[in-house]
């Protein structure tokens, strides 16, 4: 057996000239120090990409994207498909994990300031990630094409419809129509599928190239410090096995969240009946949401819906441009601001969903 | 002895012939408008003569202004004295609101007539606008005229109970007057009501039954699909009630009056009643409203079928048609009562001492009905059994989480096929009931088995979770080993 794998590794070697990749991996260190746990979110993050899309390709083969077709088809696939149950199961789950992780993955970089130079490209296209992620979720949301869904797709694609001039067109463009209809189910499952699965792997070629590339972010206070052995960790194979494992770990969890809490199709939607009571988006969307409730409906000349939703657009703006802005830890020296700003950021995301959850 | 017969046979008869003298009212004191108006004969003039105002003292000033009191002309009929002619149009009723709408006037008089006639006959029906454009469509004259206006009980009133059936009918069956208003109302009401039995008995001088009035209210008279009305669906068993349920004032009639009670228990009263299900029939489901019964309906005893049409059809080609006609007895009414009908049940159906075929059909039976009624009820019981096993399990499988709303869908489809038997029942015939009982059976059967085998999957589910979990654990355990082993080695070691 050991042979044969030699044989096999010296056949590729030959031609594709492994060595030189597995020298570099060999001289590759993840540095261990207090956060080092935070590394992990990354390859978690990661992972649950890899089963959206395992699962995502298995759901196309039975889905069809009608609004007279596609409740029945996700019903197809979860009372008739062998494992289909599953594979949905596990799809949803895994969405909404990944949000999750990726979001903890975007908040550690944020608070180690691991975006900083030389590193901007990286939390830029994790940025871009992040929002295409929360696209998928916008977009996946609607495909079951059931009541809470419909309604919540209209509520959502209404919020870019207040924005003046822009608002109305894009709001169209969303729903492929003045209203939601099997027009805007067709459109969104082209960009669930097509569109934004193009532009993540583009984006996350280039993330995970520019990681390889520059390695891991070592925080501030230890950048120049020599790291010693006992300071740093080969990534082949000690890291790269610790993140299997807790990817294994993340299977677990998938695989019992899946089984006991299987998700919830509802019932089919219905263009002509009014809203249901309780309409919500997902968690992730929560927080703006409620802050949109919460603002008044005139403030001074403004109406309070699109000074939200135009202070949100300016917020995430600045968020993703921090590396351009946070000039102090660029010069080298910590900036405390950006963590209170980060912790009071993540404090209110937090309060917010649950406030969005309970009322 | 004679004598004294003659002279009270004559007190009597010269009392009898002075009566209209007697009663005669009491003229208003100087109506000067009357003394003259009284010697040109005119009709007015006649008819106040014995109007019931006209005993109480008023004048015809009371309603025409001016001063009664004078017997120059002009005088009397000056603007000054507050002379108004002849009212038209709203203005005649609100004449007589300005004394009948107010209770301290009317009590001044010593009546005890309510006050609110004038307003419920604003809001009533006839208080929309007239075609004419005078006012609204019935002023308090239409009815109670202007000058002879009588008291209720005077048999000589348009209004009393010996008239107003009449006076009703003077518009309601003129065509030409009721199409202006409502096309689609019927003009036939008169000759319907001729044919009840409240008619018959109007005809022969009952006056005690319904007449138009009775039903409908008086001023207060709205249409039948306003909810206000007495004869709306949901009031009409109310208003048959008043006098139905009476026992002293139906007593004369010998007929029940426990009909009521019993309606309001079935299970037409619960959904009339209960549910507001106006669909359900109210008395004049049955009965019928003006008629002695609903229209196209030859007997009470077939109205049944005039909405169960489909048990109807299926009875009326059964044996038991024959043989119920035969006897003379009624067709429904016999198995499901008539006031009192209960949901019917399974328990109906078959020879236990609770069914109603064991009524008539015994063991020695010559035909073949204790048979039928017997295999029947068996179908049944499996039928029903078989379709609740089906909701329990779907039921549990849905509860545990699995995906079987298209078999739970489908078990409508037994529902509907036991409905459907439950309704076949009425044609008494095996194979019939049979063929349809069996569809039932086989959907519940068929949703049995998709929910017995959706708990195996369920079962396969969780024993799936715990082999897989045990691999992907003892994958991680051995990986953690591995790394375990890997970082315990120096450095440089491989």
């Amino acid at each position: 057996m050991n042979t044969l794998w030699k044989k096999t590794y010296a056949w590729i070697d030959e031609r594709v000239d492994l060595r030189q990749l597995v020298d570099f991996m060999g001289k590759k260190y993840v540095p261990v120090h207090r956060g080092f746990l935070w590394y992990y979110f990354g390859g978690v993050t990661l992972f649950l990409f890899i089963i959206q899309v395992i699962t995502g390709i298995l759901l196309l083969l039975y889905y069809k994207a009608s609004d007279q077709l596609a409740f029945e088809s996700i019903q197809f696939i979860m009372s008739k498909v062998q494992f289909g149950w599953l594979i949905r199961s596990i799809h949803s789950w895994s969405a909404n994990l990944f949000i999750l992780s990726a979001v903890i993955h975007m908040f550690s970089v944020m608070f180690e300031r691991g975006y900083r130079a030389p590193r901007e490209i990286t939390w830029l296209t994790g940025m871009f990630m992040l929002f295409l992620g929360l696209g998928f979720g916008f977009s996946g949301y609607l495909l079951p094409w059931n009541e809470l869904a419909y309604f919540a797709t209209k509520v959502g694609t209404e919020i870019p419809g207040v924005i003046p001039i822009i608002g109305k067109p894009v709001m169209e463009f969303l729903r492929g129509g003045p209203d939601v209809t099997g027009a805007t189910l067709s459109r969104f499952f082209g960009f669930h599928v097509a569109v934004f699965p193009g532009l993540f792997t583009v984006f996350l070629g280039i993330h995970l190239l520019l990681v390889q590339r520059q390695g891991m972010s070592i925080p501030e206070h230890l950048e120049h410090e020599k790291l010693d052995e006992s300071k740093r960790m080969p990534f082949f194979p000690n890291f790269l096995l610790r993140d299997l494992l807790l990817w294994l770990i993340v299977l677990n969890v998938l695989a019992i969240l899946a089984v006991f809490f299987p998700w919830d199709l509802g019932k089919k939607a219905d263009l002509f009946a009014s809203a249901p009571a309780g309409i919500h988006p997902e968690w992730y969307f929560l927080f703006m949401f409620q802050t949109l409730k919460y603002i008044p409906s005139k403030v001074f000349f403004m109406d309070g819906e699109v000074l939200g939703v135009l202070l949100f657009g300016l917020a995430f703006a600045l968020w993703t441009l921090i590396p351009f802005w946070d000039r102090r830890t660029a010069r080298g020296s910590a900036s405390r601001r950006v963590t209170y700003i980060a912790l009071l950021a993540l404090m209110y995301i937090i309060v917010f969903t649950i406030l969005g959850w309970l009322l | 002895m004679a004598l004294v017969k003659r002279i009270i046979g004559l007190a009597v008869g010269g009392a009898l012939l002075l009566l209209p003298i007697i009663s005669l009212p009491a003229p208003a004191a100087q109506d000067k408008c009357y003394e003259c108006h009284s010697t040109l004969g005119d009709a007015p003039s006649k008819a106040f003569l014995v109007d019931v105002h006209r005993s109480k003292g008023i004048s015809c000033a009371g309603c025409h202004g001016g001063n009664s009191a004078t017997d120059d002309m002009d005088s009397a009929m000056s603007a000054r004295a507050g002379f108004l002619g002849v009212p038209k149009g709203d203005d005649i009723s609100a004449r007589c609101a300005s004394c009948h709408a107010d209770e301290s006037k009317m009590r001044s008089f010593g009546s005890s007539l309510p006050t609110n006639q004038y307003a419920n006959l604003k809001a009533s029906v006839h208080g929309a606008p007239a075609v004419s454009g005078k006012g609204s469509i019935a002023q308090c004259i239409t009815c109670h005229h202007a000058h002879g206006i009588l008291h209720v009980k005077d048999p000589r009133s348009p209004v009393n109970h010996a008239n107003v059936v009449a006076l009703c009918a003077s518009c309601h069956s003129n065509a030409a007057l009721i199409r202006q208003y409502n096309p689609s109302l019927p003009i036939d009401q008169l000759e319907k009501y001729k044919t009840s039995v409240h008619g018959m008995r109007y005809a022969k001088g009952d006056t005690k039954v319904a007449v138009c009035v009775s039903c409908h209210g008086t001023h207060d008279i709205f249409s039948s699909k306003d909810v206000r009305s007495k004869v709306y669906p949901t009031n009409i068993p109310g208003t048959c009630k008043t006098c139905h349920a009476d026992a002293d004032y139906m007593k004369a009639y010998g007929i029940p009056t426990d009909q009521y009670e019993k309606y309001a228990a079935s299970v037409h009263g619960i959904a009339l009643l209960q549910k507001n299900d106006v669909s359900a029939p109210a008395c004049n489901g049955c009965h019928g409203n003006h008629g002695a019964t609903p229209p196209g309906v030859e007997s009470i005893s077939a109205v049944c079928g005039t909405c169960h049409a489909l048990n109807a059809d299926l009875f009326s080609k059964s044996p038991h048609k024959r043989a119920f006609d035969a006897l003379g007895v009624p067709e429904c009414e016999i198995c499901h009562g008539n006031h009192g009908i209960a949901p019917p049940t399974d328990a109906m159906l078959g020879v236990d001492s609770a069914a109603v075929c064991s009524q008539c059909h015994a063991p020695d039976d010559s035909s073949r009905g204790f048979a039928t009624a017997r295999a029947m009820r068996k179908l049944m019981d499996s039928v029903s059994v078989t379709e609740q096993r089906a909701g329990l399990l779907i039921g549990e499988a849905e509860q545990r989480g699995m995906e079987v709303s298209e078999a739970k869908f489908q078990l409508r489809d037994a529902r509907q096929f036991r409905l459907q038997a439950r309704t076949a029942v009425h044609a008494f015939n095996e194979q019939q009931f049979s063929d349809v009982a069996h569809k039932s059976l086989a959907v519940s059967e068929a949703v049995e088995g998709e929910a017995r085998a959706a708990l195996d999957e369920f079962v396969f589910r969780r024993t799936g979770l715990g082999v897989s979990t045990l691999i992907i654990t003892v994958l991680a355990v051995a990986l953690f080993l591995t790394i375990r082993r890997i970082e315990k080695k120096p450095p440089g070691t491989s």
